[in-house]
């Protein structure tokens, strides 16, 4: 099979590069071993949150400028704080398309609240999630209704309304928690402690449980002015439940992201799928690259587990195979690698420097820092010093970042893969 | 300044102490126990579980090998939920000394150990996974025993039976009246408050820091701690003890323990001052890995869960000498013919599986002491929920429309107490440690019976967190039933929860590679990156209230 | 005793994401998911073989799971070797019939006319539901009169003059019960300048595997490694197979969960649509008539396991006229025969409720699938009928009324 370019792994890096693609008239395929870190992501896209020692980034774009000078290997660094911006902007667009609203606060961040009641940095959040009226009911000071449904085993708003209540921002707002029931939902044999975010996004998918659910509500929220729910309020028909849902209670209702799966994430991940397929890409679910035939510093085509000895060719390759959790990385006893093509990796030789001594240090683990090395046109070099021309590297699986301790994660994932298709684009031409 | 007044006190919530405090209770002695951390934390949390056969010391220590198969026997009808009677095999590699073999068998029948020699054929069918190069093999009759479970239902006997139970309370110093020692100077360590213990007879049974309690009462006595590593893997590699038939080494076992397998273990000598801050080195969980891969090839490909080690209280005898050597004989010291010290006697060394023994030879002199004349009933009383055999098929049906997997699970850990844990409402059997089947009722049954003040003790009591995820989805659950059950302020539920993590992530930051690694990012993003817990500011005492 | 071979269960992070996609734990909560009944309950099944639950039972091994694990874990391969533990014990007469397709065809092809019959009347569904728990709403695919390797006979010297040949694995649905997709897949084949070779073989083993007979499915699966690979090497052909479940039985089930060695055909073996669409691309493309139709397509759940839905859409996509919606991947529910079962009839409609609801979206005139048993189950389910593929390529090319 021929395509223009294939891509490994459809993440948010790989599926934001082959939309870019395609959208130029690119012949793409994705390949993907199996579901991406969006499943569990909060769903807000972060573009940097964190200086490090606490200190939070409220201008990302601004910092960004000065930060990039003195971190050159950093994934920012390699596009350029201008090319982050266009890809930032081009990806709402893109979920616009899809019916996903992201909310952002012009060039600053805003805080979206954790399951556990602290705020964190983010760019983007859905309007589910952060609007500005979510942000004028704060200013005013009004009364917030926790709910939750009786026995759902993965949120528990007390433990989030005590932090809450410790940030100044929330000293004066009275927040009161209430519970809900599940209606009277199919099969009796269900158990439901032990439903998952999954099982009630379906519930509120299904058109007819919608009065039962706004008039619980309504009552459990009491005087209230807006209700903060976990994020499970529906995934297929979301956007127009979400809207009838605030009409029938008349109340704001907003989501705060919980244990996976991440009903947030899965919206972005479904409409970054559709968007792809609408353009005409290939996404193969469930298979994964093996490896590769490389002649003369090109990758010429890529094998995987399930077509065996039949190879994809292309012009041009993305690797956005993510890091050790999805597999881009492996670690072993004393080596880190990458597994597909045995590419050059920058990690610690001592195993004992990979991560720090407590499990919530100050600056981070190690060990997210590590990937990939590449050039600033994201080509990496093979273990015995090739550079591979036409192979790019993207998204979590690139080192000299930390996602977690700046903050950064989803932006580096979208910029990065908006950068390897512009990469790509502009060879072709 | 609190006091409590009581007949006897045992300082040290380990195995030996929760043992001897069930054997005065049984006595009718009133007994107080006094435990700085939480139940089964100390050493006996800290080893691989076995339940010996004695084989193992049957060359070098005949006494031990026979107090070994002796309590053995006794354990498997007492302690039915504790134990499991797996049965064990001695195998020899193709490296190892064969006459090692002949030596073993000798010396089991001088021990009374029933040591049966097995085909290789024969041990790749008892045991399929083994290494299929083994030249030699014996069968013998070691099991399995879960410290926690063990030292939970012995301390939960004590209090039926009217005892009580000071956990996360350290003591300070023993209180002296001339030569007598009188009581004990303790502080509760969550809230601060001290308060003092008086008692005719004082029981010391703290194990390795035993030294620091007898210094505190002026008396000099020499703990002689040699430190063990062992490694935790995924899933339960082996189904019956393997050992190696050799002289007695490192990474010299493997056995199956619940849901998982520990490869054990290494000896190292360490100082006294250093018992607190032991941890496992890079070295040892080399050697275990290599040897353990010896025995079953397929731990090679098997994830490492954590790594731990424990200190062996032993009572250094005399000179220098490897700590393997050192009998683990077990020492009962009187006081008060020793160090004419009145109202204090010391019980230590031993094993876990001697644990009972231990406790009716303090308690025996401590009735001595009382000039309480009950005889030691402990061989022959089950301890609460082994009070008859277990019956799967029986509670699966009982409990029709549960799931057999979460019925099993729970009369595995608690014997014929499921019946007050389980029921048929389905918040009760709710998930929530879905690796080791953890329902919200056994949750609600800990919280209420068995003495958790936190995540770390619940986990101890229930396995919660104990699987492949370490914690990852139930730890935050958890925190959360503190809340819903009343057994903590949703302040004390985030720092619990903190706390959870940073003594999960001690075991496994020595093991951080493969699928384990993949698991802590996972958990990482999880509760930093989505929860911000790591940023949650924890205020000083009092400023919230 | 467990001899541990499947380890890939120690992969698993505990990342739920199984869960969302599995089409049973959504319809049903008598099922817990893949998460529970595979790797978690897998660590407790070897601990003590007790703590099995019946309710993996429920599993259709559509193997949406492992598509959509991050770790590679062989989720539904843990289930259904579970199952067999479980099933050992259960043998019933029901499940001993509905896995022998060969058996069964070859007596029912005898007298079809009388089978067929007799399996609508009420007396016998009846029977059917009471006693052998098939459940009377559940309609059963029609025997064909005759054998589709007597047909074949007849016409072997032709294909056999062609100077490319492929060895076509047509499996017990076509022998029995679909002659005419059998010959399609000739015209098909012959318009692209391929002969069609037929060798030996036996049924692929996937009723056998869903219903516990795995020592019978492991010699099935044999006979058709050696039969299907000597065959290959004799007239060097590649060999494809019209059905996705049989391909993916002797592509994936046979290594992953039969534990044998099938490299001498792993290779050589195409599902029909990824050996058409090659060609397709080199330029050999026959000539094809409009088959001015409006179709709906189902991409079959092990076909999706495959990852050769994209070349049977790339296929459809060539045949001029055809006005092709592709619905959302989802499970039609029947699995096999799992749809053939009272206790699971109802789970198994519920599962292809949203299938269903989306053709009905869709509104073709016909709906197209690769897998037998999707037909039967949409067929019974929907107004709609069912055609393959490779059928609707054959009357483009031979201009036929589809
Ligand atoms: C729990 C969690 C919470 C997060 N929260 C946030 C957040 O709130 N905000 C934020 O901005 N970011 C967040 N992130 C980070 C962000 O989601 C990731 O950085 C980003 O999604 C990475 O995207 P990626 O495409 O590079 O990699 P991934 O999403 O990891 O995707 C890689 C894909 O490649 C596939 N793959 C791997 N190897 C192969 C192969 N050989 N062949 C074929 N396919 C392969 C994998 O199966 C996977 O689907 C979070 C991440 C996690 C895990
Ligand atoms: C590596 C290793 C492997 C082993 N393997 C086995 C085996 O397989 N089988 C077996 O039978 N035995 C085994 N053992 C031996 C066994 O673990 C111990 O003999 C046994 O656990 C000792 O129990 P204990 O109650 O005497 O001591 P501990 O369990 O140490 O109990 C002492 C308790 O006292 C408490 N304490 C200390 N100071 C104070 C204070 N000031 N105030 C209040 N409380 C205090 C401690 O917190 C502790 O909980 C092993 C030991 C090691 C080290
Ligand atoms: S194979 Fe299908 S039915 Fe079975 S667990 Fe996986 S997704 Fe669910
Ligand atoms: S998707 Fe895979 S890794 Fe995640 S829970 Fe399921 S089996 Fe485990």
């Amino acid at each position: 099979m021929r395509y223009d370019c294939v891509i490994i792994g459809g993440g948010l890096s790989g599926l934001t590069c082959g939309i870019r693609l395609a959208e130029k008239g690119a012949r793409c395929a994705v390949i993907s071993t199996g579901m991406s870190a969006l499943h569990f992501s909060s769903g807000s896209i972060d573009l940097f949150g964190n200086e490090g020692e606490g200190k939070i980034v409220f201008r990302p774009f601004e910092y960004l400028e000065k930060f990039i000078g003195s971190n050159p290997l950093h994934p920012y660094a390699r596009c350029g704080s201008s090319r982050v911006r266009e890809a930032l902007f081009y990806f709402r667009d893109q979920l616009d398309l899809e019916d996903i609203d992201l909310y952002n606060n012009d060039d600053a961040n805003h805080f979206h609240v954790t399951t556990l009641g602290t705020l964190k940095p983010t760019f983007f959040s859905q309007r589910s999630v952060f609007n500005e009226k979510i942000r004028l009911a704060f200013e005013k000071k009004s009364k917030i209704a926790a709910l939750n449904f009786e026995g759902y085993r993965d949120f528990y708003p007390e433990l989030a309304v005590i932090n809450l209540k410790r940030n100044v921002l929330f000293r004066n707002i009275e927040i009161s928690s209430g519970k809900i029931l599940y209606p009277d939902y199919g099969d009796p044999q269900r158990n439901p402690f032990e439903y998952r975010s999954i099982d009630i996004a379906r519930i509120f998918d299904t058109e007819r449980y919608l009065e039962d659910l706004a008039a619980q509500i309504r009552t459990a929220a009491g005087d209230a002015a807006f209700a903060a729910m976990p994020a499970f309020l529906g995934i297929t028909n979301f956007k127009r439940h979400h809207q009838l849902l605030q009409q029938l209670t008349g109340l704001l209702i907003y989501e705060i992201p919980t244990l996976p799966p991440s009903i947030l994430g899965m919206r972005i991940d479904n409409a970054l799928k559709s968007r792809f397929a609408a353009l005409g890409g290939v996404y193969i679910a469930g298979d994964t690259v093996r490896g590769g035939t490389i002649a003369g510093g090109r990758l010429e085509s890529v094998f995987t587990e399930n077509g065996g000895s039949s190879a994809l060719y292309a012009g041009s390759f993305v690797l956005a195979s993510g890091s050790f959790f999805s597999g881009g990385l492996v670690s072993e006893f004393s080596r880190v690698r990458e597994p597909v093509f045995g590419l050059r990796v920058y990690s610690h030789a001592e195993r004992s420097k990979w991560h720090a001594q407590e499990f919530f240090p100050r600056n981070g683990h190690p060990f997210l820092e590590f990937g990939v090395e590449t050039d600033e046109r994201f080509n990496p070099l093979t273990d015995d010093g090739q550079r591979l021309g036409n192979l790019y590297c993207t998204g979590a699986l690139l080192p000299h970042y930390n996602p977690i301790r700046e903050g950064s994660g989803g932006g580096v994932a979208v910029s990065t893969g908006y950068r390897a298709a512009e990469l790509i684009l502009a060879g072709n031409r | 300044m609190k006091r409590i007044e009581t007949e006897a006190i045992v300082i040290g919530g380990g195995a030996t102490g929760a043992g001897t405090l069930r054997d005065l209770s049984l006595r009718g002695v009133r007994a107080v126990l006094i435990e700085k951390s939480d139940i089964a934390s100390g050493t006996t949390g800290r080893n691989h579980g076995l339940l010996h056969s004695g084989t193992r010391y049957a060359v070098n220590d005949l006494e031990s090998a026979r107090e070994c198969i002796r309590e053995n026997k006794i354990l498997k009808k007492i302690a039915r939920h504790c134990i499991e009677d797996t049965g064990g095999l001695f195998v020899t590699l193709p490296e190892d000394d064969p006459s090692y073999h002949g030596k073993l068998i000798e010396h089991c029948k001088y021990a009374g150990i029933r040591c049966e020699e097995v085909s290789v054929q024969e041990a790749l069918r008892i045991e399929p996974n083994l290494n299929p190069n083994i030249l030699a093999a014996l069968r013998v009759p070691d099991g399995t025993i879960d410290p926690f479970r063990l030292t939970s239902a012995n301390v939960l006997d004590a209090q039926e039976r009217g005892a009580t139970v000071l956990t996360h309370t350290g003591v300070s110093g023993i209180i002296r009246e001339g030569d007598r020692a009188i009581g004990v100077r303790c502080r509760d360590r969550r809230t601060g408050v001290e308060l003092e213990v008086f008692g005719g007879i004082i029981v010391n049974a703290s194990g390795v820091w035993g030294q620091e309690i007898c210094a505190s009462a002026g008396i000099a006595l020499r703990m002689f701690p040699s430190k063990g590593s062992m490694v935790i893997i995924d899933y339960r590699i082996n189904n019956v003890v393997v050992n190696r038939c050799r002289v007695p080494s490192d990474g010299d076992i493997i056995v199956p323990g619940d849901t998982v397998s520990l490869i054990g273990t290494t000896s190292k000598k360490v100082e006294y001052d250093k018992i607190d801050e032991i941890t496992v080195d890079e070295d040892e969980i080399a050697t275990l890995l290599e040897s353990g891969e010896k025995l079953i090839p397929n731990v090679s490909r098997t994830r490492v869960l954590r790594a731990y080690c424990g200190v062996r209280p032993l009572i250094a005898v005399s000179g220098e000498m490897d700590g393997r050597e050192i009998s683990r004989g077990i020492v009962l010291i009187d006081h008060e013919r020793r160090d004419s010290v009145g109202g204090l006697i010391t019980i230590a060394g031993g094993k876990l599986m001697t644990y009972r023994l231990m406790a009716e030879m303090a308690a025996d002199l401590a009735c001595a002491k009382l000039k309480v004349r009950k005889k030691c009933r402990t061989q022959k009383t089950a301890l609460p929920g082994s009070e008859r055999k277990l019956d799967q098929a029986k509670s699966v049906k009982f409990f029709t429309g549960i799931p057999n997997s979460v019925v099993g699970s729970t009369l595995y850990r608690h014997g014929q107490r499921i019946r007050n844990i389980l029921h048929r409402e389905k918040r009760n059997y709710g998930l929530i440690c879905e690796c080791e089947m953890v329902t919200e009722g056994e949750i609600e049954y800990a919280l209420k019976k068995l003495n958790v003040k936190d995540i770390v003790d619940l986990r101890r009591r229930t396995r919660i967190g104990m699987g492949p995820c370490q914690g990852q989805l139930c730890a935050y659950r958890a925190a959360g039933l503190f809340v819903k059950y009343d057994s903590a302020t949703s302040a004390e539920s985030n720092k619990m929860l903190v706390d959870f993590l940073e003594e999960r992530w001690k075991g496994i930051k020595p093991v951080l590679w493969g699928d384990a690694l993949r698991e802590v990012e996972f958990c990482y993003w999880i509760y930093q990156g989505l929860f911000g817990l790591g940023d949650v500011r924890f205020p000083e005492e009092g400023e919230d209230r | 005793m467990i001899k541990l071979e499947n380890i890939s269960f120690d992969h698993c992070i505990k990342c739920t994401v199984c869960t969302i996609y599995c089409p049973v734990a959504r319809a049903t909560h008598h099922f817990p998911g893949p998460k529970q009944s595979g790797p978690d309950m897998e660590r407790l099944r070897i601990k003590s073989p007790g703590l099995l639950d019946d309710s993996l039972k429920y599993c259709t091994n559509c193997k949406r799971c492992e598509i959509a694990c991050p770790s590679n874990v062989k989720i539904a391969d843990l289930i259904q070797s579970s199952k067999w533990r479980y099933f050992r014990k259960a043998f019933r007469v029901r499940d001993f019939f509905l896995a022998r397709t060969d058996l069964m065809g070859g007596v029912a092809t005898r007298a079809s006319f009388l089978v067929n019959f007799f399996i609508k009347l009420f007396p016998v569904k009846f029977f059917l539901d009471r006693f052998m728990k098939i459940p009377s709403e559940r309609r059963f695919p029609r025997y064909a009169q005759g054998t589709f390797r007597a047909w074949y006979k007849k016409h072997r010297k032709e294909q056999e003059a062609f100077a490319e040949k492929a060895v076509y694995f047509h499996g017990c649905y076509v022998n029995y019960n679909n002659h005419d997709l059998g010959k399609d897949v000739v015209t098909v084949l012959n318009a692209m300048n391929v002969g069609v070779i037929v060798t030996d073989e036996k049924c692929c083993g996937v009723p056998l595997i869903a219903n516990g007979y795995i020592d019978k499915a492991r010699k099935n699966a044999l006979f058709n490694i050696e039969s299907l690979a000597r065959s290959a090497s004799e007239s060097g052909a590649r060999i494809v197979s019209a059905s996705s479940s049989c391909s993916f039985a002797l592509k994936h089930e046979y290594p992953n969960l039969l534990e044998l060695d099938n490299s001498a055909i792993f290779d050589g073996l195409d599902y029909i649509t990824r050996f058409i669409h090659e060609r397709f691309e080199k330029g050999n493309v026959p000539a094809m008539g409009p088959v001015p139709v409006r179709a709906a397509y189902h991409s079959p759940c092990h076909l999706e396991r495959m990852g050769g839905v994209m070349n049977t859409i790339e296929v459809l996509k060539k045949i001029p006229g055809l006005e092709l919606t592709i619905l959302h991947s989802e499970c039609c529910g029947i699995a096999g025969t799992y749809g053939f079962k009272k206790e699971y009839y109802k789970v198994a409609q519920k599962v292809g409720d949203e299938l269903f609801k989306r053709i009905e979206r869709a509104n073709p005139e016909i709906v197209i699938t690769d897998c037998e048993t999707c037909k039967w189950q949409i067929e019974m389910s929907t107004p709609y009928r069912v055609e393959h593929p490779v059928t609707v390529l054959a009357r483009a090319i031979d201009g036929k009324k589809l």
